[in-house]
Formats: structure tokens, C-alpha cells, sequence
């Protein structure tokens, strides 16, 4: 043993000193670097999770405005489907009311037209009436000399109209 | 130093040598060959292989220290 | 000039170099001991220098945590990183092995790989065994190698029971002394070793009891027929545990130590080179799987073997030491 160089004392001595090292190397060196590369891994995760947090709300954002602008665009086609319906209808309507209006005045100038035509024809009738009586009274004047005078223009009166 | 121990001495490291020498080579075929088919084990494959090596090795040493101690007079 | 040929001329210069260095240059005698020396004593209790490196480790990783730890930032740079990726990676390599008892075993097994390794890379430093002290040469003194200078072997390398240092141009330190180096890595010092192995066993079994209770004897001694055999090998496997995770390190390290002192005694430039950088390797594995064995004991003392007979993987593991 003692060429070997074992000695107790040394021994010890040694497994002392590596005691204490060990016991140093614990305090001074694993637990604060343990305790960071925890404190870096529970960061890092925390990091992680923060960035699929706002991936998420990124993704959730961009759902929500597409479903907005979807929702914007057909109330928008919306809006104009219901802007032509109206517009066909009021044109539709104009068109009645214009064709109302084209033949409430046809009928109108008709109306007129007949009316006119009706007072031209009395007043032609008349005219004629009184033109006949006033030529048969100046030809029948001598001979008839006022017999049956008016039963006579009633005669020819009643014939005009049987005429027409 | 006499003779005989000068021998002693070689043939305790040289017939020490001569089965841990077998052992390692057979150990680091066999993790070779474990790599090759297995590349994603290689880390746990070398950390096995080291164990094992150092264990079949120790024999050598066991040879080795034993020759020193009769080079160096420890037993005589 | 081509890659190839580059690498041709560099490794022609090295040889030359090494091979001229061989016949112009003493590189000392190498310095082997299995023992640790005695650098100075404190009060009758004398400080190796095994026992001062250990020190000196202890300052090297109370500063460098220190500094580590010391302003500690959310996104780290310079030592805090490096050391929190080290952590790191222990953390996660360790849990593998033993994912339940992670948080008591982290703090021994990362002390153990980074004193350990921190303890290896200095006997690697240039110089660490060849400044120190010189003392008064004991009659105890180990045997080394030396160089025959004189006398019909002359040239040859002999190992001498103990080299007188006076032989020895390249040391100050006067005859009859022996130069005694400040650094000697504690890897290299069996007391450390053992120390760092009895711990170990004491923990797995500690923890080994304190989960599977009184029932954990009974892997060692039952009645039940060959379990009763099988259980006094794994006995004598347990109580070989401790014992073969200090001889590991103590062989590797101390061998390295000694193969480069030969080999820059032999060769004394360009060829120690690869060794250096494969003893940098050694150590780090070393240490690496010193930390790794004792979770790896860890989990195979805190596994009830009730019921479950996967004697293979766990048979295997305890015969091979």
C-alpha cells in the first residue's frame, strides 16, 4: 500500500476536498444555471404560446373581416338589386302613368274632335234647316201665304234626321 | 530490475491486452452496425458504447496496473 | 504544390526533426511514480502534489463557475454560455441514463466529470512534471528510466531502481536530490481515485437501500436454489465496483502520463505530438465515463429485480469488472 502511495490521511484528504467541491460546484454553478435554463425554457414556452395567441387572434381578425367585407358586398348587391327593382318599377310606373296620361288626352281630343263635329253638324243642320226653310218660304211664300208654314219645316226637319 | 521481471511485467499488460482488444472491437462493431440501421439512435448508441467499453477495458487495466506495480517494485 | 504532397513534406520534416532530436537533444529522464510525492508538509501532515493540483482544480472551478455565474444574462455569451452548455449537456446525457433519479445524482456525476477532466487536461500541460522542487532522495524511491552515458551498454535505456538526479545535465537540482513536480494530475493519484470511487459506491447504495428498502439484499443473499451463487458473485461484482472505477482512471491516466514521458525521453520532439492529442481524448472519455458509470450504477442499484429476469444486460454489466 505504501508503495502505492495510499495513505489515509491523503485519502481523506482528497475525498474532503472533492466533498467540498462538489458541495461548491451544487451552490455556485448547477443551481443558477438549472435555475436559468428553466427560467429560458418556461420563457421560450411562454413565448410560444404568446405567438400562437396572436396567430390565432391574427387568423380570427382576418375571419372576421372577411366575413365582414362578404357580408358588406352582398348588402351592397342587396342594396343595388333592391335600387334596380325600384327603379324598374317606378320606370314601369312612369311609363303607365305617361301611357295613362297619352290616353287620357287621345280620349280628350277625341272627345273634343266629336264634340265639335257634333256642334258642326247642328250647326251645318241648322244653317241648312233654316237656309231650306227660308228657300222653300220664299218660294212657297205666294202660294202657300203662311199655311202650314212651321208643319212644313217640321217635315223637313224630321226627313234631315231621318237622313242622317 | 531482474529478468523475470522485466518479463512478468510484458506479459501481464501484453495477455491483458489481448481479450479486452477482441471485446472492444466486437462492442464498436456492433454499435456501428446498430448506427447504420438506426441513424437517429446514434447519441444513446455512443453513450452505450463508451459504458461498454470502458467496462471491457477495465480488464486491460486491471493488466496495466498490475504491470506497473511489478515495474516499479510495488509487488515483487 | 498539391495537398497531398504538402502533407508529405510536413510529415518528412516532422520525422527528420524527431529522429535528429533523438541523437541532439536530452530530454531528462522521465519522471514515473506511482506514488505521490511529498511536496512540503503542513503541521506534520504532508501535502502531495496529487493533494496540491487537487487544489489548484478546486480554484480553476470555484473561479470559472464564478465568473459563469456571476452576472447571469437571459441570452448568455462568453463563460456562461460555454458552461451552461456543458451543463446542459450533461443534464440531458445523464437523464437518459437515469431519468428518475436525475436531480440526486446530477450534482456528484457533473462534479465528477468536470474535476476529473478539468484534473486530466493539466497533467497534460507541458512542463507539469518537470518544474518543481527538489528534494532530498529518498532510499524509498521507485525505479525509472534512465540512459546509459557510460560503460560498455552505453547508449542503452536501463531502468534504474532510483536515478540519481545529479546524473541528469538538465535538472538544478544537486546530487542526491530528485526533482519533485508542482503538477501531478489527482487522476494519477490513487488515493483521489479511490476517494472518488468509495463516494460513488456510497451513493448507488445509499440510494440503492433508500428506494427498494431491506429488499435490495436480497439481490446479494437469498436461498432460492443457484440465485443464491449468482447472488454472492454479484456481491463480489458490487464490492469490485468502487475498485474498478479508481483503477480505470488511475490506469488510463497514469498510463498516458507514462507513455508520454517515455516517449519524449525516447523521442523528445514531434513524436509525442499524436499522443498529446490523444491523451486529450483519453482524458475527456475518462472523465466522461467515470460520471457515466456511477448513474449507470445508479440505475441498475435502484432497479428491483422482482420478478423481472433480464439477467443478461445486467449480468454482463456486473461480470465485466
Amino acid at each position: 500500500m505504501d508503495a502505492l502511495g495510499i495513505n489515509l490521511n491523503l485519502f481523506l484528504a482528497q475525498l474532503i476536498n472533492f466533498g467540498v467541491v462538489v458541495g461548491l460546484l451544487w451552490w455556485l454553478l448547477y443551481k443558477p444555471v438549472t435555475r436559468m435554463l428553466n427560467e429560458r425554457t418556461a420563457r421560450i414556452e411562454a413565448s410560444l404560446r404568446d405567438a400562437d395567441q396572436v396567430k390565432q387572434q391574427l387568423a380570427n381578425a382576418k375571419r372576421d373581416y372577411e366575413a365582414e367585407i362578404a357580408r358588406a358586398r352582398q348588402e351592397a348587391a342587396g342594396i343595388v338589386a333592391q335600387a334596380q327593382e325600384r327603379a324598374r318599377a317606378q320606370e314601369a310606373e312612369i311609363v303607365a302613368q305617361a301611357r295613362r296620361e297619352a290616353d287620357r288626352l287621345r280620349e280628350e281630343a277625341r272627345a273634343q274632335a266629336a264634340l265639335e263635329r257634333e256642334q258642326m253638324l247642328r250647326g251645318a243642320k241648322n244653317q241648312i234647316a233654316e237656309l231650306v226653310t227660308l228657300t222653300a218660304s220664299r218660294v212657297l211664300d205666294a202660294e202657300l201665304k203662311a199655311a202650314g208654314h212651321d208643319k212644313l219645316i217640321a217635315e223637313s226637319l224630321a226627313a234631315l234626321d231621318r237622313r242622317n | 530490475m531482474e529478468g523475470l521481471n522485466l518479463i512478468a511485467t510484458a506479459l501481464a499488460i501484453g495477455l491483458a491486452a489481448i481479450g479486452p482488444g477482441i471485446g472492444v472491437g466486437i462492442i464498436v462493431a456492433g454499435a456501428l452496425q446498430a448506427m447504420g440501421r438506426n441513424p437517429e439512435m446514434e447519441n444513446t448508441l455512443v453513450q452505450y458504447m463508451f459504458i461498454g467499453i470502458a467496462f471491457t477495458e477495465a480488464l486491460a487495466i486491471f493488466g496495466l496496473v498490475i504491470s506497473f506495480m511489478i515495474a516499479f517494485g510495488v509487488i515483487q | 504544390m498539391s495537398g497531398r504532397m504538402r502533407t508529405l513534406v510536413v510529415v518528412v520534416v516532422l520525422l527528420a526533426v524527431a529522429v535528429l532530436s533523438r541523437f541532439f537533444l536530452y530530454s531528462g529522464d522521465p519522471h514515473v511514480e506511482v506514488a505521490p510525492e511529498e511536496l512540503f508538509a503542513i503541521g506534520g501532515f504532508s501535502v502531495t502534489n496529487s493533494l496540491f493540483t487537487a487544489l489548484l482544480v478546486d480554484i480553476i472551478l470555484v473561479v470559472v463557475a464564478l465568473l459563469a455565474t456571476r452576472n447571469m444574462q437571459l441570452v448568455p455569451r462568453g463563460v456562461q454560455n460555454v458552461m451552461e452548455m456543458i451543463v446542459e449537456a450533461l443534464y440531458n446525457l445523464f437523464r437518459n441514463l437515469s431519468p428518475k433519479f436525475i436531480n440526486q445524482v446530477f450534482p456528484l456525476a457533473a462534479s465528477i466529470f468536470l474535476f476529473v477532466l478539468v484534473s486530466n487536461w493539466l497533467g497534460l500541460i507541458p512542463g507539469g512534471s518537470s518544474i518543481g522542487v527538489c528534494h532530498a532522495a529518498g532510499e524509498e524511491h521507485s525505479a525509472r528510466l534512465a540512459l546509459v552515458r557510460e560503460g560498455e551498454y552505453a547508449g542503452a535505456i536501463r531502468f534504474a531502481p532510483a536515478a540519481a538526479e545529479g546524473d541528469n545535465p538538465y535538472t538544478t537540482c544537486p546530487s542526491g536530490y530528485t526533482l519533485v513536480p508542482w503538477l501531478r494530475p489527482p487522476s494519477t493519484d490513487l488515493n483521489f481515485t479511490l476517494a472518488l470511487g468509495l463516494l460513488s459506491f456510497v451513493f448507488f447504495e445509499y440510494w440503492g437501500f433508500r428506494t427498494l428498502g431491506i429488499g435490495y439484499l436480497k439481490k446479494f443473499f437469498n436461498l432460492n436454489g443457484v440465485m443464491s451463487f449468482v447472488g454472492i458473485i454479484e456481491f463480489i461484482s458490487e464490492i469490485m465496483k468502487p475498485i474498478s472505477l479508481a483503477l480505470r482512471l488511475f490506469g488510463n491516466i497514469f498510463a498516458g502520463e507514462v507513455l508520454i514521458a517515455v516517449l519524449t525521453f525516447l523521442v523528445p520532439l514531434a513524436l509525442p505530438m499524436p499522443i498529446y492529442g490523444f491523451e486529450i481524448f483519453v482524458g475527456f472519455i475518462q472523465a466522461l465515463v467515470f460520471a457515466l458509470l456511477t448513474v449507470a450504477f445508479l440505475t441498475i442499484a435502484t432497479t428491483s429485480h422482482e420478478g423481472e429476469h433480464h439477467g443478461d444486460e445486467h449480468g454482463s454489466a456486473a461480470r465485466a469488472h
